[in-house]
């Protein structure tokens, strides 16, 4: 993984099951973004326009790169798209993608890190997903939905008009346990402040890891889904080469179900914090500021994915720690 | 730097983007088009011009002229195929609009003319159009399936096509009527073909960084590794200046690597890295007839490597970067695009030395 270069476009991700508001919202992405060039990329149809933006309606085609591993997919029809948009003089300004209710959002993520001729020319800044507040009970079985709420960077639990407060407080807590990181908002009409979904550069290692402290202050999580969260916040410092020899057998062997992680550390002689973030098996880290004198040195981990509580994190990340048990 | 090689003959200036360049075979006319959606023809000496397309907003994507010349193909984003028949006289640029086929909600990015026959095969999502432009009527529709079609190439026999795409290519015979293809695994999406014009090799640039290569009747390929991203322009000599084989050049990111077959009973396949650009390479293309090959990148910088090897000049005046090149089938003219629309050709220094 390597950051994207600066004057590329920024990409949004829209993903969520159809009819959860995914159209209203990109149509008032539209109408902020007027005057600026967007393209929008969609799989489905649904009522999109406005004069002036160029929609184009793409069937997802999923490439392999590594004899079918999950973790090394792209999509093929987005490298394509993008490789020609870019060409045109008067380029855009902005790019969004609409993916199905059904789309796996890692190969779209994916794409952005590993296909170098995209990574030039764009950079995601956001994956927001938009939840049905009334009707995502009825999907929590399919994996898709689960998905898209594990890798989101924004969550937009909308519909809340037609649920009561106490099923909201406990969807929310729901989708808290499943994404630490996400920032959920309560949306009617997926009405929300533009600069809350555009702009986020959440896909920045220079953006500071942003843990729901409630997250953190909930002793007990109720892990019973499949699909998790779980964060790490320990002092101490890690020993580099530990740390490398664990993630990358953790990465090696249990890739496939670690959705993505983000993490800032504190390397044995480093003034500096390390920051990092992963999607499936691909993972980009580099050294960020320096500690500031009067802050706390630690180590903060989220990891998000699939079956978690087997792998031991917590355990192996203090294995990792200067002094640690190995 | 060595004496220049090539002199700027004439210049001009497309709406946008220059997506392809494509010779007349006889190397009289020039035929380019552009992401605005143009469609020229130019003439070679003089660049002299006459739009067969006018900017139209879809970007025209792929050019190219029948085996006789009497036919020029153009197609892109609106999904068009348009056929041209040009004008006997080559001095004359005008040309007939014969054929418009249609294909909505299509990108046409690829097309091929058969090497000897009228016959255009073109991409349709996830099979091809072979067309006869003489009888005006499809011939096959070969599918994929797998996958979209990502690029195509005829074997210079005339008898197979190849198709390209995720995790494999595939070749029908043309003489069976398209039927059942015979399928080369690729280890990821294979995004660039090319068969030597001998017709011994077909190469693949695949996106999991490697590069196979098969000898044509052989099932097992050499693969090389080693790439720092996907591959993705190929193209092969037309000379076979060792042991029998010709030149590989492909490009990945920023570099270009040439291979070739060491004439050792192993059959190895040895290579240099050819690494003076800065930014992603868009085009190789080696000189008809001979060893210097031709490099193309967002850099601003064409470079022309004497004997694939060494840099012996480098052409500029592309500032966003050059999209792409061609040359005259003679080796008389190179043809050079641009990304901010810039069409050159570029000319044989007559005083100087011989080239290769």
């Amino acid at each position: 993984m390597v950051a994207a270069a600066q004057h590329s476009v920024p990409v949004t991700v829209l993903t969520g099951y159809l009819g959860a508001g995914k159209t209203t919202l990109l149509n008032r992405i539209l109408t902020h973004e007027h005057g600026k060039k967007v393209a929008v990329i969609v799989n489905e149809f649904g009522e999109v326009g406005i004069d002036n933006q160029l929609v184009i309606d793409a069937d997802e085609e999923i490439f392999e790169m590594n004899n079918g591993c999950i973790c090394c997919t792209v999509r093929g029809d987005l490298i394509r798209i993008i490789g020609n948009l870019m060409k045109r003089r008067d380029k855009f300004d902005h790019l969004v993608i609409e993916t199905t209710g059904l789309a796996d959002p890692a190969p779209v993520i994916q794409t952005f890190f590993v296909d170098d001729e995209v990574q030039t020319q764009a950079s995601l800044d956001a994956v927001v997903t938009v939840v049905d507040a009334a009707h995502i009970t009825q999907h929590w079985e399919a994996d898709e939905a689960l998905e898209q709420i594990a890798f989101a960077d924004v969550i937009l639990l909308n519909k809340v008009d037609l649920v009561t407060e106490e099923a909201l407080v406990a969807l929310e807590q729901r989708i808290r346990g499943m994404n630490a990181i996400a920032t959920i908002y309560r949306t009617r009409d997926a009405e929300i402040a533009m600069d809350s979904i555009l702009g986020v550069n959440a896909f920045d290692l220079g953006n500071a890891l942003k843990i729901d402290p409630e997250f953190l202050n909930e002793t007990a999580h109720e892990h019973d889904e499949t699909v998790a969260s779980i964060a790490l916040t320990e002092p101490g410092t890690v020993d580099g080469d530990k740390l490398n020899q664990w993630l990358g057998e953790l990465l090696r062997d249990r890739g496939p179900d670690i959705f993505r992680m983000k993490g800032i550390l504190n390397i044995k002689g480093e003034d500096c914090r390390f920051v990092f973030q992963g999607v499936h098996m691909l993972f980009e880290g580099r050294q960020d500021r320096p500690w500031r004198p009067d802050e706390t040195r630690k180590n903060e981990l989220v990891f998000i994915g699939r079956n978690l509580e087997e792998m031991g994190l917590e355990k192996a990340f203090r294995a990792c720690l200067v002094g640690g048990e190995f | 730097m060595p004496k220049p090689l090539l002199n700027l003959t004439w210049q001009t200036l497309l709406a946008d983007y220059v997506t392809a360049l494509a010779w007349s075979p006889d190397g009289s006319r020039l035929a380019g088009c552009s992401a605005a959606g143009e469609v020229v023809v130019f003439d070679a000496r003089t660049g002299a011009s006459m739009a067969l397309q006018d900017k139209q907003g879809l970007s025209v994507d792929a050019i190219a002229f029948s085996a006789d010349g009497k036919f020029l193909a153009a197609a892109g984003q609106a999904g068009t195929v348009s056929i041209w028949q040009m004008a006997a006289d080559s001095a004359e640029l005008s040309a007939k609009l014969l054929t418009q086929l249609e294909n909505p909600r299509v990108w046409v990015d690829c097309l091929r003319w058969h090497p000897y026959q009228p016959e255009l095969a073109f991409n349709l999502g996830r099979y091809v159009q072979v067309w006869d432009a003489v009888e005006q009527s499809v011939i096959a529709t070969p599918a994929f399936e797998t996958s979209s079609v990502l690029d195509l190439a005829w074997h210079p026999s005339g008898d197979y096509l190849t198709l390209s795409g995720n995790l494999s290519v595939k070749t029908w015979r043309r003489d069976d009527g398209y039927n059942a293809p015979e399928i080369r695994e690729t280890g990821g999406a294979s995004g660039a073909i090319a068969i030597s014009p001998d017709g011994q090799y077909l190469a693949s640039g695949n996106n999991d960084r490697t590069l196979l290569v098969w000898e044509w009747d052989n099932p097992y390929p050499w693969q090389m590794q080693g790439f720092p991203a996907k591959v993705r322009q190929l193209a092969w000599s037309t000379v076979q200046p060792q042991g029998g084989s010709p030149l590989l050049a492909a490009a990945c990111a920023d570099g270009v690597v040439v291979w070739a077959k060491a004439k050792d009973a192993d059959e190895r396949w040895t290579s240099h890295v050819l690494d003076l650009h800065s930014a992603p390479v868009t085009a190789v293309a080696f000189q008809p007839q001979s060893t210097l090959l031709a490099t193309a990148a967002e850099d601003s910088w064409v470079c022309l490597w004497q004997q694939s090897t060494q840099a012996a000049q480098i052409l500029e005046g592309a500032a966003d970067g050059f999209s792409t090149l061609a040359w005259s089938p003679q080796g008389k003219y190179l043809a050079t695009g641009g990304c901010g629309g810039e069409v050159m050709v570029w000319g044989k220094v007559m005083t100087g030395k011989g080239f290769g």
